[in-house]
């Protein structure tokens, strides 16, 4: 299974509930050094996926017509 | 019981209490026309409700009023709720009203539950049918007019919440002819741009004006869009068929809008807090690693062969310096010693008794001469002094006077 394509098509909500699985396991399960840099690489991997997915662009509100056009509303 | 006479007073409380008694006319609906309307000046309403057949008088009293939401006036097609009960003083029957309203409404709500019934039936509303609302999302549809408070609530509270959202707004008619189509459009065309949430609704009005909400194309259009829908029709008490059928309940548009976005800083302040807790406890594993390193080096140290080695040689070393001071020590005991004898045999030592002024005398057989019988007149003797020897010759002897003799 290749991990780079499994996260890519990961939505944001999974990917949340993901992190926090990382977290969690990292923080409560006994891990070898070995294990908790691969648990540790995994999850600053996932946390910039998730910052990269979240926008920091203001947008304007916009509107729809019946012609499937946008506008600026 | 034929023969007795009874008080009008004692048959009006008796029928009384018969209707009193009675289950189905203590609450009552009764639909007909409305006849004979006056608004008193106390605040009750007196009328008549007729219908082909004859009428019933009516009475609704002040204290009921807020039962009744419109100006009511004859000619008017009502259904009343309330109770049947005798009016003593005119020996009459009368309906006292608690709530009255157009028996379009009602004829509006029966519709209202049939439909919602059928879909019910047809698993429209199961639970297993609904979406779940994603929890962070980039684009919100919404579904509603252009002009009223719906829009702009939505927009305020959804922005506040996530200011990099974008919104898209499908301008819909939400009352009146060509409302339920303009919502369906609107759905249909918002699933099309792809959105990752839309909202439905409306600000409040009567149920005439929230209409277009309980009809079955505008439910189907929810219930089949892939996008979740977050339904928001009217106020709170307004619960309308979109709301059955969207996969989320909201009660205003406000709290729609709350529903839809989730806030922002609360998002990034997780991924803060998920990062630094990594980081943590990635620290911590690291620091243990490197102590327990620290402590086997020390130990693996300690049982090395070159660190044996080292100690064997040591312990050489060691041995080999205390082998050389027990040996210096037994040679200075030794020296001492052999000093101590030396003057011993000093003191022994014929030499040092020349030195010290005696003389050693020998005789022509080579031997000392210790006594005068071993000498005679004219012998040579031999006279060893500190520095050489002295030839002399024996002139006479004499004897030693005294008093303890060695010998004879």
């Amino acid at each position: 299974m290749d991990e780079k394509n499994t996260q890519e098509e990961l939505t944001l909500a999974e990917s949340f509930a993901q992190l926090d699985e990382i977290v969690q396991k990292l923080e409560n399960e006994e891990l070898s050094l070995e294990d908790s840099f691969t648990v540790y690489q995994q999850g600053m991997k996932l946390l910039k996926h998730c910052n990269s997915k979240i926008d920091t662009v203001e947008k304007k509100m916009m509107q729809l017509n019946e012609n499937g056009e946008l506008s600026e509303f | 019981m034929g023969t007795s006479i009874y008080s009008v007073k004692q048959v009006n409380t008796y029928i009384k209490h018969m209707f009193t008694q009675d289950v189905l006319l203590s609450g009552i609906y009764i639909k007909g026309e409305v006849s004979n309307c006056k608004y008193h000046t106390s605040g009750h309403i007196y009328f008549s409700l007729k219908d082909e057949s004859g009428g019933i008088a009516c009475v609704m009293f002040a204290g009921q009023r807020k039962g009744l939401a419109f100006s009511m006036k004859n000619g008017d097609k009502v259904v009343v709720g309330g109770s049947v009960n005798v009016y003593e003083r005119d020996g009459k029957y009368q309906l006292y009203a608690k709530e009255i309203t157009l028996e379009g409404a009602g004829l509006l709500y029966e519709r209202f539950l049939a439909l919602k019934q059928e879909l019910e039936d047809m698993g429209m509303f199961s639970a297993e049918y609904k979406q779940p609302i994603p929890r962070y999302i980039k684009k919100l549809g919404v579904v509603t007019a252009p002009t009223g408070a719906a829009i702009q609530d939505i927009r305020n509270i959804a922005y506040r919440r996530n200011p990099y959202l974008q919104i898209i707004l499908y301008p819909a008619l939400v009352q009146g002819e060509g409302a339920k189509s303009s919502i369906v459009q609107g759905i249909q065309m918002l699933e099309r741009v792809g959105v990752d949430t839309i909202i439905v609704g409306r600000g409040g009005g009567s149920i005439e004006d929230l209409w277009a909400f309980n009809e079955e194309s505008v439910a189907r259009a929810i219930f089949e869009c892939s996008i979740p829908i977050i339904s928001a029709v009217g106020h709170e008490t307004d619960t309308t068929i979109a709301d059955f059928a969207a996969d989320l309940r909201a009660p205003t548009p406000s709290a729609a809008a709350e529903l839809a976005v989730d806030d922002y800083r609360s998002i990034t302040d997780h991924f803060f807090e998920a990062g630094r807790r990594m980081e943590r406890k990635m620290w911590e594993q690291v620091q243990v690693s490197r102590y327990r390193l620290d402590n086997l080096q020390t130990k693996i140290g300690y049982l090395s062969p070159e660190n044996r080695i080292r100690e064997k040689q040591q312990y050489l070393v060691d041995a080999g310096e205390r082998m050389r001071q027990l040996m210096e020590h037994r040679v200075i005991t030794n020296r001492h010693m052999f000093d101590v004898y030396i003057e011993r045999l000093k003191g022994l030592s014929p030499l040092h008794k020349l030195n010290q002024g005696f003389s050693y005398v020998e005789g022509k057989d080579g031997k000392a001469v210790r006594r005068i019988e071993q000498v005679t007149k004219a012998d040579m003797l031999l006279i060893h002094v500190s520095d050489g020897c002295i030839e002399a010759e024996v002139n006479c002897t004499k004897p030693l006077e005294r008093r303890d003799k060695f010998d004879g």
